[in-house]
C-alpha cells in the first residue's frame, strides 16, 4: 500500500493521497465532494516545509549518528527509520480512523471535541498530514450528522416556531408564512424579524429628499405613533392576524374617507425645496372659472403635484402637524384650533378654508366618526346661515355628496392630472388635419347657435367648448446617428430611418400571356389607382382655401400656383394623360364613371375645372350616357352628377347647350342593341340622371333662347330641330316608363307650349307632371 | 367645473353610481371612485347583477379594480330611477341556479346544431382553432 520507493519530499503527498483515497473508498458519501475540498488540494501542504522539517530531522539525527557512526550507510537506515516511524504511526492512525467511521457517527462529537484546534506537535512531521485529516472529518462531520437541526438552531439562532396546538382549531389562511430555509454549511444572512424592506418606524430624517417622495409605502408608514403595533411583523403575523390586531395599518381605508390630502399646498411647497407652487394656491373654485384648460403652466406644476401628492403619505418630522384642506369650498367654522399648528396656518386659512386637526393617530373608524359628526355640525351651521337661497337640486346632491364618506377619494389634484394627461393626448399640430370631422362639427354647430342667436339679440350664450392645446409644429431634422472611431459609417436603422429589407422588383408581364379575365381585372385596377391619386388631388385642392387663409402674403402666389397645377393635373387623369395626343378616346374616362367612387369623384372635381374642360366633360358624358346609365343601374350614383352639371350649365352658351342636346338625341345606337329596338333615347329618359339632365338642357335652352333674342337662325333652326325631337319622344314613352326626375325646371311649361299644340301639351304636363299641383 | 366639454372624460363620473359591462360579460354595478388615463377604474360598493330573464340577483363584491381595457361601457345609474324596473330581484342562490340551467340549456341546444350540422357535412370551426391562422 505504501510505496517505500518514494521519495523523500514525495512521500508525504502520496501518502496523503492514498490516505485519502482509502477513506473515499470507505465513505461513499465523501465522493461527490471534490479533491480540492475535502482531498489533497484542501490540504496546505506544502511539501517545501515538509521537506524542510525532514531536512531539520535529518540533520539532528544525522548529527547524533555520526558521532557514533561515520558512515553514510546510517542515513539511509536512519531515514528508512524515520519513514518506518512514519509508516506505523500512519498505520495506526489510519486504522484509528477506518475503525471510527465503521462504529458509530461520531461526527458531533468530533465536531465538538476537535473545536478546541489541535496544536501542531511540534517537531512532528505528522502535523501537517493529520491535521488535514482532522480538518476533513471536522468539515464532513456536519454533513454527516443526522441530528443536525439541534446544531444549526443552536448555531443560527432562529426564533422557534410556537407551539402548534391551540392553533389547530383556526384555519390554515391564518397560520404564519412558512421558515425561511437556511443553509448549514455556508449559512445565511441573520434571519430579520422585521422584512428588510420595511421603513424604520421611527422618522429620523425630518429633511426628506426626492427619493422619498417617490417610493411611497402607505402600508407600513405612519407619523411615528405610540407603538401599538405588535412588535415583530414579519414572522408571526399572517395578514389576517394584522388585520384582526387594532389600529394596524392594514385596518381601515389608508385615505381615511372624507378626509383629502395631508399636505397643505404651503407644506409641499415646503418640502419640495421651495419650488414654489404659485399655480398650486389655485383653490378649485379658481380652477373652475377658467374656461377652458389649458396644459401649459399645469404641465409644469403637474409633475411636482404629481410627486408631491405621493409623498403625502411620508410625513417627515415627527414635529410636522398633518392637517388637512378641503373639499370644495365651504365657509370655515373656526370650531377649533388645532394645537400648535403654528403660524403658516393663519395665512392658509384664507385660501384653504376648512382644516381639521392632526387625527391621524385616532383609530380609523373614530376618525371617520369624528369628521361625519363635524361635518353634520357643519351642515347645520350653513342651513343656519341661510343657504335656503341654495336652489335645492344643489343641497340634494350635496347632501348626497356630503352623505357619502367616501366621495372624494380622488382627489383634485388626481383629477387634474389624469385631465392634462387626456388634454395632452389631444395635442395636435394641424387638427384639421386629424381631427377633421372632430372640428367640422363644431363649426357647424356653432354656426346653428349662431344663427339661432341672431334673431335672439341678446347676449351670446357661452358654449362650454373643448379648446384643444394648439402645439406648433416643431421641425425635426433627422440626423442619423454617427459612431465616433468607427471605420466608415455605420448605418443604424430606425423608425426615422428605415431600412429597405426586402428587395421587391416589380416585373412587369407581357400582355400576351395573359388571359382576357386578368387583363380586364388590371384594367380595373389601374384605373381605382388612378381615381385614388386623383382623389389625394382633389383633397388637396378642395384644402387650398384654408391654407391660403392661414398662410403669410408672400406664400399666397406659390399655393396658387400649386393648386392650378393640381386641377390641371386632376383633369389629366380624368380624360387620359399623354397630352401630347389628342384624345382620341373616351374610355379612360368611362372606365373611372364605371366606378362609384369615380363618379363622387368627378362630381366634387367639377366646381374646379375650367368651363371648357368641365363642358368637355360634360359632353363625354352625354355621349356616352346609355353605357353609362346601364352601368350604374346598380349603383345609382349618377344623380350626384346633376348639381354640378346645371351648375356649369349656367355658364354655358347657347351653342353649346345645342350640341349637348343634339348629342342626347342623336345618340349612337350600340352595337350590340337590335336595329328596331328603342332608340337609345329611350333609356335615357327612363334613367332618373338622364331624364333630369335633359329637362334640365331644355330648360337651360329655353332660357337662353327666349333671354338673347339676337341669336342666329342657324342656331335657332337647330334648336327647333332638337327640341321637337325631345317633345316628341317624351309623348311617345308611356308613363309608367317614365323616370322621375330629380327636379323640374320650370320654365318647361312655357317651353313646351311653344313648340306643341295644346293637347299634346296636356299630356305631356301630366306625363311630367309639370304642374304642381299633380304631385 | 366643467372637464373636457364634448369628450367622453371620466372624470365628471367620479363618486357616481355606474354600470359596467365588461368583456366577459359580467355586470358590475358600483360607485366609481378613480380614474386613469387608460380607464382604469376603481368600483366601490360593487356588486355583481346576473340577469337570468327578467330576474337579477346580485353578488356584493367590494371594492373592484377593472382594467381599463376589459370594458365594454359604463353608464351612470340615475339614483331615482334606479329602483323604477319591471326585473324582478332574487336572491343570489336563485339567480346562480337559474344561470345554471340557462348555460346548460345553451350548450344542449349548441350540441344539438353541431350535431345536425355534421350529419350535414358542414362543421363551424371553433373559435380556439381559428387562432393558429
Amino acid at each position: 500500500m505504501f510505496e517505500r520507493e518514494c521519495r523523500e519530499h514525495d512521500c508525504p503527498l502520496d501518502e496523503d493521497e492514498d490516505a485519502f483515497q482509502g477513506l473515499g473508498e470507505e465513505d461513499e458519501e465523501i465522493d461527490q465532494f471534490n479533491d480540492d475540498t475535502f482531498g489533497s488540494g484542501a490540504v496546505d501542504d506544502d511539501w517545501q516545509e515538509a521537506h524542510e522539517r525532514l531536512a531539520e530531522l535529518e540533520e539532528k539525527l544525522p548529527v547524533t549518528v555520526n558521532e557514533q557512526t561515520g558512515n553514510g550507510e546510517r542515513d539511509e537506515r536512519d531515514e528508512m527509520d524515520l519513514l518506518g516511524d512514519h509508516e506505523e504511526n500512519l498505520a495506526e492512525r489510519l486504522s484509528k480512523m477506518v475503525i471510527e467511521n465503521e462504529l458509530e457517527d461520531p461526527a458531533i462529537m468530533r465536531a465538538v471535541q476537535t473545536r478546541p484546534v489541535l496544536q501542531p506537535q511540534p517537531g512532528s512531521l505528522n502535523s501537517s498530514i493529520w491535521d488535514g485529516s482532522e480538518v476533513l472529518r471536522r468539515i464532513r462531520g456536519p454533513l454527516l450528522a443526522q441530528e443536525m437541526p439541534t446544531v444549526s438552531v443552536l448555531e443560527y439562532a432562529l426564533p422557534q416556531r410556537p407551539p402548534q396546538g391551540p392553533e389547530d382549531d383556526r384555519d390554515l389562511s391564518e397560520r404564519a408564512l412558512p421558515r425561511r430555509s437556511t443553509s448549514p454549511i455556508i449559512g445565511s444572512p441573520p434571519v430579520r424579524a422585521v422584512p428588510i424592506g420595511t421603513p424604520p418606524k421611527q422618522m429620523a430624517v425630518p429633511s426628506f429628499n426626492q427619493q422619498q417622495i417617490l417610493c411611497p409605502k402607505p402600508v407600513h408608514v405612519r407619523p411615528p405613533m405610540p407603538p401599538r403595533y405588535p412588535a415583530p411583523y414579519g414572522d408571526r403575523m399572517s395578514p389576517n392576524q394584522l388585520c384582526s390586531v387594532p389600529n394596524s395599518s392594514l385596518l381601515g381605508h389608508p385615505f381615511p374617507p372624507g378626509v383629502p390630502p395631508v399636505l397643505s399646498p404651503l407644506q409641499r411647497a415646503q418640502l419640495l425645496g421651495g419650488a414654489q407652487l404659485q399655480p398650486g394656491r389655485m383653490s378649485p373654485s379658481q380652477f373652475a372659472r377658467v374656461p377652458g384648460f389649458v396644459g401649459s403652466p399645469l404641465a409644469a406644476m403637474n409633475p411636482k403635484l404629481l410627486q408631491g401628492r405621493v409623498g403625502q403619505m411620508l410625513p417627515p418630522a415627527p414635529g410636522f402637524r398633518a392637517f388637512f384642506s378641503a373639499p370644495p369650498p365651504a365657509t370655515p367654522p373656526p370650531q377649533q384650533h388645532p394645537p400648535g399648528s403654528g403660524p403658516h396656518l393663519q395665512n392658509l386659512r384664507s385660501q384653504a378654508p376648512l382644516f381639521r386637526p392632526d387625527t391621524t393617530h385616532l383609530h380609523p373608524q373614530h376618525r371617520r366618526l369624528l369628521h361625519q359628526r363635524q361635518q353634520q355640525n357643519r351642515n347645520q351651521h350653513r342651513n343656519l346661515n341661510g343657504a335656503g337661497d341654495r336652489g335645492s337640486h344643489r343641497t340634494s346632491h350635496q347632501d348626497h355628496l356630503r352623505k357619502d364618506p367616501y366621495a372624494n377619494l380622488m382627489l383634485q389634484r388626481e383629477k387634474d392630472w389624469v385631465s392634462k394627461i387626456q388634454m395632452m393626448q389631444l395635442q395636435s399640430t394641424d387638427p384639421y388635419l386629424d381631427d377633421f370631422y372632430y372640428q367640422n362639427y363644431f363649426e357647424k354647430l356653432e354656426k346653428l347657435s349662431a344663427a339661432e342667436d341672431m334673431p335672439g339679440d341678446g347676449p351670446k350664450k357661452e358654449r362650454t367648448k373643448l379648446i384643444t392645446p394648439q402645439v406648433a409644429r416643431l421641425e425635426h431634422a433627422y440626423k442619423p446617428v454617427q459612431f465616433e472611431g468607427s471605420l466608415g459609417k455605420l448605418t443604424v436603422s430606425s423608425v426615422n430611418n428605415p431600412r429597405k429589407m426586402i428587395d421587391a422588383v416589380v416585373t412587369s408581364r407581357s400582355e400576351d400571356d395573359e388571359t382576357k379575365e386578368k387583363q380586364v381585372r388590371d384594367k380595373r385596377r389601374k384605373t381605382l389607382v388612378i381615381i385614388e391619386k386623383t382623389y389625394s388631388l382633389l383633397l388637396d385642392v378642395e384644402d387650398y382655401e384654408r391654407r391660403y387663409l392661414l398662410s403669410l402674403e408672400e406664400e399666397r402666389p406659390a399655393l396658387m400656383d400649386e393648386r392650378k397645377h393640381k386641377i390641371c393635373s386632376m383633369y389629366d387623369n380624368l380624360r387620359g394623360k399623354l397630352p401630347g395626343q389628342e384624345r382620341p378616346s373616351d374610355d379612360h374616362f368611362i372606365q373611372i364613371m364605371c366606378i362609384r367612387k369615380g363618379k363622387r369623384m368627378v362630381a366634387r372635381i367639377l366646381p374646379f375645372l375650367s368651363t371648357e374642360q368641365a363642358a368637355d366633360i360634360l359632353m363625354t358624358t352625354a355621349r356616352n350616357l346609355p353605357f353609362l346609365i346601364k352601368k350604374d343601374a346598380q349603383d345609382e350614383v349618377l344623380p350626384c352628377l346633376l348639381s354640378p352639371f346645371s351648375l356649369l350649365l349656367y355658364h354655358l352658351p347657347s351653342v353649346t347647350v345645342t350640341s349637348l342636346l343634339r348629342q342626347l338625341m342623336n345618340l349612337p345606337q350600340s352595337a350590340a342593341a337590335p336595329a328596331p329596338s328603342s332608340p337609345p333615347l329611350t333609356a335615357v329618359l327612363q334613367n332618373k340622371f338622364g331624364l333630369s339632365l335633359l329637362l334640365i338642357l331644355l330648360s337651360r335652352g329655353e332660357d337662353l333662347q327666349s333671354s338673347d333674342p339676337t341669336t342666329e337662325s342657324t342656331q335657332n333652326n337647330q334648336w327647333t330641330e332638337v327640341m321637337f325631337m325631345a317633345t316628341r319622344e317624351l309623348l311617345r314613352i308611356p308613363q309608367a316608363a317614365l323616370a322621375k326626375p330629380i327636379s323640374i325646371p320650370t320654365n318647361l311649361v312655357s317651353l313646351f307650349s311653344r313648340y306643341v299644340d295644346r293637347q299634346k301639351l296636356n299630356l305631356l304636363e301630366t306625363k311630367l307632371q309639370l304642374v304642381q299641383g299633380i304631385r | 367645473m366643467n372637464y373636457m366639454p364634448g369628450t367622453a372624460s371620466l372624470i365628471e363620473d367620479i363618486d357616481k353610481k355606474h354600470l359596467v359591462l365588461l368583456r366577459d360579460g359580467r355586470t358590475l354595478i358600483g360607485f366609481l371612485r378613480s380614474i386613469d388615463q387608460f380607464a382604469n377604474l376603481v368600483l366601490h360598493q360593487t356588486v355583481e347583477r346576473i340577469h337570468v330573464g327578467t330576474k337579477y340577483g346580485d353578488i356584493p363584491r367590494g371594492i373592484f379594480v377593472v382594467r381599463g381595457e376589459n370594458v365594454v361601457l359604463l353608464g351612470e345609474i340615475d339614483l331615482e330611477k334606479e329602483s323604477d324596473t319591471p326585473l324582478q330581484q332574487v336572491s343570489i342562490e336563485e339567480i346562480l341556479e337559474e344561470q345554471r340551467v340557462e348555460q346548460q340549456t345553451k350548450l344542449e341546444a349548441e350540441k344539438l346544431k353541431v350535431q345536425a350540422l355534421k350529419d350535414r357535412g358542414l362543421s363551424i370551426p371553433r373559435a380556439d382553432t381559428l387562432d393558429e391562422y
